[in-house]
């Protein structure tokens, strides 16, 4: 059984590896940002695993529920490997060969189960542009396996129909909002009702991870930060009271004062002419 | 002398009092002029990131909890005898711009920004500098103010922190840079802002900023 199971595991890893090159197509590349920040989450349940780089070892019995990262890799391609912990990489349960990391992008490799309930890798570009003054970014992740969803807040839904592996996006006002979620177009709750704290200038992704038969659905939070905007100026006082400029007035007065310079110089002078 | 002489002399005597007058009133209102600005963008700046180490930062995938920020409520800045209200302030959703608390005599904390317990980045109070209706606002003097100055600004949990001041500057609003000021990160640090330098009566705007930068005394 347990067998069985990781085979399926590494059958997901070639997916995942076709999945990778789809990112380095998605992402724009400029060519001044050659590293990217990648991060991983674990969305597997029951799963604790050894994450190798390359045939390193760069993360050490990575728990289910945990995000990791980012770190900063080079564009380039690199092999990717689970194993459980403590096992050598040539066991690993999971495998990414060659997977593309394109230069300048922020990337979420997420390990999960797909709709079937089949463990696999999926790797997401993040949104990470600029937000509005004011706003928040919400990113939602259909992880899990599970029907489609919808993701309400306050009782609304906001993204409709969300699959697996899919995302829904959108920028809102900063701040508190009770969200869950649903099956698509039904009242049943399948996640929460949650308090997400929307930060400001912040990228909030949700993951929805676990499995509907296994009743072990859940979520995942990940926060992209320092997305934010400057207010688009400050206007502050229109009574003009402090102003520092010099009024209308100034201008009568200076022009009368050349003209006295001008009419009283030439009547000295034609004053002169008239003396000889 | 003749009366033609006198007149001549009595004329020239006016226009050099009216010029000197002009010269004296356009040199009293220039602007006070930029101290600091050097110092200020010094603040802004952020040390280049450290490569990362062998170790990756692993956290709970926890949905983001209600972070402790304490939001100032009084400044004080005796030089200028400012004593005034703090309100917690955002976003003018109409026009995009920081939304300065409409009474002039109380001023706004950018509510989005850091508050008095961050250790990086620029705390940000706006205030008036006045008002067609209401007179002069709280900050009718900020451009008094000069390196050195202090001020205290007392938080939501009743600590008084002092700061002292470290630039004044004057930037026409086309080309301030705000990302610096309304940075989150680089040293910690308290940004006044109001407005000033010559006033648009017909659109009743002034067409500069005047920006005091503050750091922990």
């Amino acid at each position: 059984m347990q067998l069985s199971y990781f085979r399926r595991v590494a059958a997901g890893g070639a997916v995942a590896a076709l999945a990778f090159a789809g990112v380095g197509a998605l992402t724009a590349t400029p060519a001044y940002a050659a590293t990217s920040k990648v991060s991983v989450v674990h969305g597997i349940p029951d799963t604790p695993v050894d994450v190798y780089v390359n045939g390193k070892k760069t993360l050490d019995n990575f728990k289910p529920g945990d995000v990791a990262g980012p770190l900063n890799l080079e564009e380039g391609d690199y092999d990717i490997a689970l194993t459980k912990p403590g096992e050598p990489i040539g066991s690993a349960i999971l495998k990414v060969d060659n997977a593309a990391v394109p230069g300048g992008a922020n990337i979420s490799i997420a390990a999960h189960l797909d709709a079937a309930g089949q463990p696999k890798i999926t790797p997401f570009a993040n949104d990470v542009s600029k937000v509005a003054a004011g706003k928040a970014r919400l990113i939602v992740r259909h992880t899990a396996a599970a029907p489609a969803v919808d993701v309400r807040a306050g009782g609304t839904p906001v993204f409709e129909d969300l699959t697996n592996p899919n995302e829904a996006k959108g920028d809102v006002d900063a701040g508190n909002v009770k969200a869950d979620v649903v099956l698509a177009g039904t009242d049943t709750v399948a996640i929460g009702p949650a308090d997400l704290n929307l930060k400001e200038g912040t990228a909030t992704i949700v993951y929805a991870i676990g499995s509907a038969e296994g009743k072990t659905l859940g979520v995942v939070a990940q926060t992209i930060t320092g997305l934010h905007s400057a207010p688009g100026g400050v206007p502050s006082g229109d009574g003009g009271q402090a102003g520092t400029g010099v009024d209308t007035w100034w201008y009568v007065l200076t022009g009368a004062g050349v003209l006295l310079l001008l009419g009283g110089g030439v009547r000295m002078a034609t004053a002169r002419t008239g003396r000889k | 002398m003749t009366v033609r002489n006198r007149g001549a002399l009595a004329a020239l005597a006016a226009g050099v009092a009216a010029l000197t007058v002009a010269a004296l009133v356009a040199c009293g209102s220039q602007p006070a002029g930029n101290v600091g600005a050097e110092k200020a963008s010094t603040l802004a700046s952020t040390p280049p990131a450290t490569a990362s180490g062998p170790s990756v930062p692993v956290t709970a995938g926890e949905l983001p909890a209600d972070a402790a920020i304490i939001p100032p409520v009084r400044l004080v800045i005796p030089g200028i005898d400012v004593t005034a209200t703090v309100n917690a302030v955002g976003i003018n959703e109409r026009t995009n711009e920081f939304e300065v608390p409409p009474s002039v005599d109380q001023i706004g904390w950018y509510r989005h920004g850091p508050g008095l317990e961050a250790d990086a980045g620029s705390v940000v109070i706006a205030g008036h500098v006045d008002s067609a209706k209401q007179g002069k606002g709280a900050f009718f003097r900020l451009r008094e103010l000069n390196q050195g100055d202090t001020l205290t600004a007392t938080g939501s949990d009743g600590e008084a922190r002092r700061y002292r001041v470290v630039a004044r500057e004057e930037y026409a609003k086309t080309k301030i840079p705000l990302d610096r000021y309304f940075a989150r990160d680089g040293k910690p640090r308290l940004t006044l802002i109001t407005c000033g330098g010559p006033f648009d009566a017909k659109a009743r705007k002034y067409r500069d900023n005047i920006v005091v930068t503050a750091v922990p005394a």
